[in-house]
């Protein structure tokens, strides 16, 4: 049988178009410049916009994509950290780029052991070397544990009135009786897998249940909490 | 060296000074040197448990400030040798303490060749509760078998491993200890009470002992005597087993079962 589909990782090249004005009629007058240079090299180019100032007013992103499409060019996409152009780039149908801090990322790449210099690395790039932040004692009533970016394992209970929150998975091996937070940072996929569950509340990328409305049988021993749909589900393990 | 045991609680009126006060009258009978302070500033009560109230003359915030010497502050108990009281002020607040006023307190107790100093807290988890644990090596921490008890129990062993000086400094942690106190088997059995074994599961601390809810206790307390020192009765057999059992000793668990009242008993009363 044929394939019909592949999907593969690939590295492409693409043209970055860097923005360091937020006044559009100066942007648009250069840009129209620069490109009737060379109409040619121009014509069916991918961009990436990547603005260096903020804020930007609502609409600019906007004009620019139109403006690059009566140049004839292919905006494909935003590189940036701000939530705002981040939302409005959805909005647009335009692909989210992180922007690289190539600082960080050199120093991750030389100095890994360096553990405060990765931590500062984690909020830009994923780092998987980092390994679940690991919790031996109870976590006891008014404290709360968070594990940035990476998975969480507390081999101890988790007592009334006691929050686990974790960028990932949390693992929990004992009685958790407090509130458990998985994909803290808006991460769907992140799960709960507890020993015994008694918790006040679970919560998987903002969508919670309320002890009173879990299940007894979810009760009684391993279970794995996950998001379909919009739902939080529990699975006996 | 001597070695410092906060008593708390989290919560009010389970039992502190009581604790205190007998778990200090014990280990002076057994010998030691021991100094008991009360941290509840504003609100004293281990005076009057202990029947010292009509002899304080220079309080524990006098010390602080340089008031007065930490001699001319304790007061020697009557009833048992090696034991002394410092006594709290009535008449100012808890910011009266300083952490470095406590500590310049508890290194002059140590100079001074005390075994053990008993740092009586005041409930809640503000500044007076958490100087009273700062310099603790050790915690005895009081528990009433009832959800909010145990709860707030919870929120102070959080606090001890996070804010106390050994935890700050990186130290061994401090030892903990629990005591149940007002333990009623009958309504433990009725489910009106949590069993021992439930608070004990979900603290998760070695258990130094249970002591049964009596009217003894309130009439020790109200005479000025540490219920230790009451002959005959069940808190103060109690009292004793926590001694010991905090001295190393193998005892086993006692109060914890209905007591059946045997035939002669249900005749003639008591």
């Amino acid at each position: 049988m044929s394939e019909v589909i592949a999907l593969k990782g690939s590295v492409l090249s693409l043209s970055v178009l860097k923005v360091f004005s937020d006044d559009f009629a100066k942007v648009k007058a250069v840009l129209t410049n620069k490109v009737a240079q060379a109409p040619d090299f121009f014509k069916a180019l991918p961009i990436v916009i990547e603005p260096e100032v903020s804020p930007l007013a609502p609409m600019f992103l906007a004009q620019l994509v139109e403006l690059l499409h009566q140049q004839n060019m292919m905006p494909v996409g935003v590189r940036t950290a701000d939530p705002q152009l981040i939302e409005q780039a959805e909005y647009a149908g335009l692909a989210v780029f992180e922007p690289v801090k190539v600082s960080a990322e050199k120093v991750d790449k030389a100095d890994q052991a360096d553990k405060s210099r990765a931590a500062s690395s984690a909020a830009s790039a994923d780092t998987p070397d980092q390994g679940a932040l690991m919790v031996k004692t109870a976590v006891r009533s008014g404290q709360q544990v968070y594990a940035k970016g990476r998975d969480l394992i507390v081999t101890a209970a988790i007592n009334p009135g006691a929050e686990v929150v974790a960028d990932g998975h949390i693992h929990v091996y004992g009685k958790a009786k407090g509130k458990i937070f998985a994909g803290s940072n808006g991460n769907r996929q992140a799960r709960i897998f507890v020993q015994q569950l008694d918790a006040e509340m679970v919560c998987i990328a903002g969508l919670y249940q309320m002890a009173e409305d879990i299940k007894p049988e979810y009760k009684q021993g391993w279970v794995e909490i996950c998001l379909q749909q919009d739902r939080l589900v529990f699975n006996l393990l | 060296m001597a070695r410092v045991i906060v008593v708390t609680s989290g919560k009010g009126g389970v039992g502190k000074t009581t604790t205190s006060a007998s778990f200090a009258a014990g280990l002076a009978q057994k010998g030691f040197k021991v100094a008991v302070i009360d941290f509840d500033v504003g609100l004293r009560n281990l005076d009057l448990i202990m029947g010292c109230e009509r002899r304080v003359v220079y309080d524990f915030v006098n010390v602080v400030q340089g008031e007065a010497s930490i001699k001319q502050a304790l007061i020697k108990d009557k009833r048992v040798d090696n034991l002394f009281i410092l006594a709290a002020s009535q008449t100012r607040d808890k910011d009266a303490l300083t952490q470095e006023g406590v500590g310049k307190v508890i290194e002059d107790l140590r100079a001074d060749g005390f075994d053990y100093v008993i740092c009586d807290s005041p409930a809640g988890i503000e500044k007076g509760a958490q100087l009273a644990l700062f310099y603790a090596d050790e915690a005895v921490v009081v528990t009433n078998p009832e959800v909010s008890s145990v709860r707030d129990s919870d929120r102070i062993l959080g606090i001890l491993q996070a804010k106390s000086k050994r935890a700050i400094e990186g130290d061994d942690p401090i030892v903990e200890h629990l005591v149940l106190t007002r333990y009623n088997p009958n309504r433990v059995q009725a489910g009106e009470m949590l069993a021992m074994e439930d608070v004990v599961e979900l603290l998760n601390i070695k258990l130094l002992g249970v002591v049964p809810e009596s009217e003894d206790v309130l009439q020790a307390s109200n005479s000025g005597l540490p219920v230790i020192l009451t002959e005959g009765v069940s808190a103060s057999e109690a009292y004793k087993d926590i001694v010991d059992r905090f001295l190393g000793e193998d005892k086993p668990q006692r109060f914890l079962s209905v007591e059946h009242k045997s035939l002669f008993k249900k005749w003639f009363g008591k």
